[in-house]
């Protein structure tokens, strides 16, 4: 399955700059893998070390929440990474 | 509170708009609403909402204005360069519309001061910069019963969304918390001068709205907008029952201020090394003096395994001992799960230290992926 994933502003350091960039997999646990091995350190930024989503990062498969990241991603999906920002 | 004959003049296009008309205005004149933080976000809402009549408009804020303000915080002109935000911006406002009442809060929003200062108004604008008011502002409006519309940036990037008591999720149902470091704190990092334009005016909107009960607010409903592709998102959020603050069980029962968070910016300066990066660079240095590896975690912690070239100091005691470390040695920060390690970059980088590195996801990272043998402990 490949799908898009849009990353938040705080993160695209990790992407080179790039808003959106392709991943692989069928759950958002793949996704996140792909991501990964493709920007090393970005998985991290985003769920803990008991595989939690951070409090700070929601994340989204098209307008559904993540709540595990067992979720399921489909071809052609957008899973949105958000994250809080601070600035005023 | 009828309106008086330049009020209708001056309120025409609304009293012309059958949704919100005159009983609209008169709620607008009646309404006392509080902007947080003259900046960005706080210059075009508050600008709005004078030129719409609210009646009492509030501003807390301690800064001055720098003329590195003027690219984006419209309340302000050159000559208010120097000048205290708070009385720049009454005076700006009241030349737009006489006929309100600008209230000039110079202060620095606290857990002390917040109950008082938010206690005095109908509504909560939120426009900060700091994350961690961001949540003392949160939790007075639900302790208050207040609605806040929040907003916030980053670069190219905005958020919104409205929280009404009783009706839907509060920022913290949101973001439960914002962890050391992690939230994104755009100080340094630039911003497009407009954007904050389009959230502050979405505040406004929302302000307007919610005051003269017209429409629908976005409550439930994170607003998203990326200005480099002109894109609005709506992703629903939902209360969550067990919100520190407005949940079944809340433990936040009075305003308390979280600790310091370290900015973003600073943070990107840090040098994220994969374990397996880690690995060849201590190879490759191997008995050289360039790098120091510092194992940050608690003794007992560092003595039950630790990296061979490592040496501990623990991050309570790191501000006091970073003298220790050799000048031109550059430090590498190693903790069980990277968490401390940043904390510990952020807190090298205050201190003058150019580009610290840690060790990304810690050493949960190094036993998955250089030696399955390293035992680190559950967290």
């Amino acid at each position: 399955m490949s799908c898009i994933v849009r990353i938040p502003s705080p993160l695209r350091s990790y992407t080179a700059g790039a808003a959106a960039v392709p991943a692989e997999g069928a759950t958002v646990e793949e996704v996140l893998a792909s991501l990964e091995h493709r920007f090393s350190g970005i998985r991290f930024r985003m769920v803990d070390e008991q595989s939690r989503v951070r409090p700070h990062i929601r994340l989204y498969v098209n307008t559904a929440e993540v709540t595990v990241l067992s979720q399921t991603v489909g071809t052609g999906d957008v899973v949105h990474v958000i994250c809080a920002l601070s600035g005023g | 509170m009828t309106l008086s004959a330049s009020e209708l003049s001056r309120y025409h296009r609304h009293l012309a708009l059958p949704e919100l008309g005159r009983a609209g205005q008169e709620r607008l004149k009646r309404a006392r609403v509080v902007v947080i933080g003259a900046g960005g976000l706080g210059s075009p809402a508050a600008l709005y909402l004078a030129a719409a009549g609210v009646g009492t408009l509030g501003l807390v804020d301690c800064d001055r204005v720098e003329l590195s303000n003027l690219q984006r915080q419209v309340l302000f002109d050159a000559a208010a360069v120097g000048r205290l935000k708070t009385e720049a911006a009454r005076e700006r406002l009241l030349a737009l519309n006489p006929e309100i009442s600008v209230l000039a809060h110079t202060l620095t929003l606290c857990a002390d001061n917040v109950l008082e200062v938010l206690s005095g108004y109908d509504l909560v604008l939120d426009g900060t910069d700091r994350v961690s008011t961001r949540y003392v502002v949160n939790d007075a409006c639900v302790l208050l019963r207040k609605p806040l519309v929040s907003a916030a940036i980053h670069r190219f990037e905005g958020h919104a969304m409205t929280y009404l008591p009783g009706r839907g999720p509060c920022y913290r149902c949101l973001f439960p918390a914002a962890e050391e470091g992690a939230a994104a704190n755009c100080a340094q990092a630039g911003v497009l001068g407009v954007l904050p334009g389009v959230l502050g005016a979405i505040q406004a909107t929302e302000a307007v709205k919610v005051l003269t009960g017209i429409g629908e607010p976005i409550v439930g409903r994170l607003l998203t907008y990326d200005a480099l592709d002109l894109r609005f998102l709506e992703l629903p959020v939902t209360r969550r029952a067990d919100c520190a603050v407005c949940g079944e069980r809340p433990t936040i029962t009075a305003p308390r201020d979280a600790g310091e968070v370290c900015d973003m910016d600073a943070l990107r300066r840090v040098r994220r090394l994969s374990a397996a990066a880690l690995n060849e660079l201590l190879a490759a240095q191997a008995g050289a003096a360039g790098v120091a590896l510092i194992d940050v975690r608690e003794p007992h912690e560092f003595n039950t395994r630790h990296l061979p070239a490592a040496r501990n100091i623990p991050l309570a005691d790191l501000a006091g001992r970073l003298s220790e470390l050799s000048a031109g040695c550059t430090p590498v920060f190693v903790c069980r799960s990277g968490r401390r390690s940043l904390e510990a970059c952020a807190l090298a980088l205050r201190s003058g230290i150019e580009a610290p590195a840690h060790l990304e996801g810690g050493l949960l990272a190094w036993a998955e992926q250089v030696d399955p043998a390293f035992p680190v402990a559950a967290g």
